[in-house]
């Protein structure tokens, strides 16, 4: 009789997202899928407003990326309307959006993936959290943590107008230009942010990289398949989280696409499934040849990890440092038959990956208020409304987020389509799930500590699918047992 | 609600996003109140959890959280008044932590914030919160007036929260 397991929702997760895993007539695992709740209406819901309204209504559809959202809505505003940004504000943009970077990544570490390690994988659940870290190592962490996010957050307020839903983006410019006074405040900042970036490495170093059975684990087949891997670089090909070109290199790290964001059509297709509300983008040179990884497959990841695949440097010294004992770790340092570095394709290296971009958006930061021209008062410009088809994309933390909109003579929106991060990374989610699933469930048996395991497959890749969803009282993780025909057979939540 | 000690170390967060549907009846319930409330109360609108609303909260002594919620055991359009317990996962931000591991997280920091019992959910139970518009359901709507009485009368500590229903 064919079993299926449900873990609904997913704890620590943004949106209540659910694994589903079916088991055939042993208990062995058959497939294993990840599923996002729905979202209804939002193109119909733009269609018919003003384009210059979308960097504020995008950056509400959740709480964890609206600067990623902002950023993005203005850049296809911008290029529908035909209008350049002013030089000062995108500096001010970049900086904003490596604060942003700086506190998402942060809490990705401290709150989200790092308690499985720091913590230990197979601990009860209500332990694996924040608190769970500070009572291991120190309040001192927590303290930190804290303290990250708010001095990111305020220079975020500060100059994008709002706290979480900022509101300083206007097509060709920025609300505001930065101060002597607010930069030298920032600046200050952005020093601790490299000093916490280099902490929050050590803090790897020891726990997971010096833990031989956690490397085990880092290496391991269980959570290592290939696919191909995007993301945004810049001319020297190091990680633009704002703005470049898009990257793609194949499982062996050979370069297959580079081209800009308003070309994606040409490269990246979405294939549909019935049973998911989100739709899965693979590479149009490969096609969609179904849930298999490997070099003719057309799935490809979009996550930080991938972004240093695709990558051939960095473009700041600490974080270069980093990048290059990142891929001497895995032996794959100028390993590719081009002399580039070989791909990793350890999923949990994905964790390394995140902070050696901490690192990078620090220093960018610092950069950035050392321009001369970081106080240029010149941020702002009249822009006319036209007809038009405008694509902006950056990096968002969790991978490539793109805008299209196409605007009428008036400014007014005839077509929206988004392709956020997450989505990205939706067919190597299910892939990385199967392939843990089916490493960890024999039998049907399963634990608590086999099923976090399980979802550390898909909690590395940060996915975010907010829904928005509240509830009165516990949120528990759900496994359902049922039948073939859906009839509930066991379940077993933990809270 | 024990009388404040400070009339400007008071806020008042409206939780959810204004473009779906019924999950903006926090920020609507703010936007209600916007013109009646007193200046020293900090109104404050935003579509986060955990981590950030311990950002809103930190620096007060009191705060009243007001957020849709999903519950098939009750009727759209009722409104609930309700504290925070251990593990409850209201107001949580599914990216970081719950509310009460935030503000754990607060209090050993040494922040100042509100005690437990000085932190009010009104909830208001709503019907659909994944269709994107500005509309809310006619249930939900009938109840926006209800669910600002009961802010005013929260505000005013005109309501026994000994009552108060533990999320």
């Amino acid at each position: 009789m064919t079993q299926r397991i449900t873990i609904d929702p997913i704890t620590r997760l943004e949106g209540h997202g659910k694994i589903e895993i079916f088991l055939d007539d042993v208990g062995d695992v058959s497939s294993a899928y990840f599923q996002i709740p729905e979202l209804r209406g939002f193109e119909s819901f733009c269609v018919g407003r003003h384009a210059e309204e979308m960097p504020n209504i995008t950056n509400r559809i959740c709480g964890v990326c609206p600067e990623a959202h902002h950023m993005a809505a203005v850049k296809a505003v911008e290029a529908a309307f035909g209008v350049e940004c002013l030089p000062a504000a995108r500096r001010i943009r970049e900086l904003i959006y490596m604060a942003f970077f700086i506190a998402d990544h942060t809490t990705h570490f401290y709150c989200l993936g790092g308690p499985d390690f720091i913590i230990g994988p197979d601990a009860p659940a209500a332990e694996r959290n924040i608190l769970g870290v500070i009572k291991k190592v120190g309040i001192d962490i927590g303290s930190q943590v804290i303290n990250c996010r708010k001095r990111n957050h305020e220079l975020i307020k500060r100059l994008g107008g709002r706290g979480v839903h900022l509101c300083g983006a206007l097509p060709g410019g920025w609300a505001v230009h930065l101060s002597e006074e607010w930069r030298q405040e920032f600046l200050a900042h952005a020093k601790e942010n490299v000093a916490f970036a280099q902490f929050s490495l050590k803090i790897f170093d020891d726990i997971v990289l010096k833990n031989p059975a956690y490397l085990d684990l880092v290496l391991s087949d269980l959570y290592r398949h290939e696919t191909h891997s995007m993301g945004t670089v810049s001319e020297s090909f190091a990680p633009d989280f704002y703005d470049g070109k898009i990257r793609v290199v194949d499982t062996l790290g050979c370069e297959i696409a580079l081209y800009e964001p308003k070309d994606y059509l040409d490269h990246i297709a979405e294939h549909v499934e019935p049973w998911s509300y989100l739709k899965f983008p693979y590479l149009k040179r490969f096609g969609w040849q179904g849930f298999v990884d490997g070099q003719q497959s057309g799935v490809y990841q979009a996550t930080p990890l991938s972004r240093l695949n695709v990558s051939d440097r960095m473009a700041t010294p600490l974080a270069q440092a980093e990048f290059e004992r990142f891929y001497d770790t895995f032996g794959a340092r100028g390993k590719a038959a081009n002399g580039r570095n070989l791909p990793v394709h350890h999923r949990l290296a994905t964790h390394w990956a995140r902070l050696i971009e901490l690192l990078y958006a620090a220093e960018r930061m610092q950069e950035l208020l050392n321009h001369p021209d970081i106080c240029d008062p010149n941020v702002r410009q009249i822009v006319e409304a036209r007809a038009g088809v405008g694509i902006g994309s950056v990096e968002a933390p969790r991978g490539t987020l793109t805008h299209h909109y196409v605007t009428d003579g008036n400014g007014i929106l005839t077509k929206v389509n988004l392709i956020v991060g997450t989505t990205n990374n939706n067919a190597p989610i299910s892939l990385s799930i199967m392939k843990a699933a089916k490493g960890l469930i024999k039998g049907g048996v399963f634990s608590e500590g086999i099923l976090n395991k399980v979802e550390m497959a898909f909690r590395l890749y940060d996915p975010c699918c907010s829904c928005a969803t509240h509830a009165l009282g516990k949120a528990p993780l759900e496994v359902t047992l049922r039948d073939a025909t859906g009839k509930e057979l066991d379940r077993v939540t933990r809270q | 609600m024990s009388p404040p000690t400070s009339a400007g170390n008071r806020v008042i967060v409206g939780l959810g996003s204004p473009f779906l549907g019924d999950d903006s009846i926090g920020p609507r319930v703010v936007r209600e109140l916007a013109g009646s409330c007193s200046a020293e109360i900090r109104l404050v609108e935003s579509h986060a959890g955990g981590l950030l609303l311990l950002e809103e909260l930190a620096g007060t002594q009191q705060a009243i959280i007001i957020d849709a919620l999903l519950d098939a055991r009750r009727t759209p359009g009722d409104v609930v008044v309700a504290g925070i317990s251990e593990d409850s996962c209201n107001a949580a931000c599914g990216h970081d932590c719950t509310l009460p591991q935030a503000l754990a997280i607060g209090r050993a920091m040494g922040l100042l914030l509100p005690d437990d019992e000085n932190i009010h959910l009104v909830a208001i139970v709503v019907e659909d919160v994944t269709t994107f518009t500005e509309s809310l359901s006619p249930k939900v709507a009938t109840a926006l007036p209800l669910a600002c009485r009961t802010v005013r009368e929260l505000v005013a500590g005109a309501i026994n929260t000994d009552r108060k229903e533990a999320a």
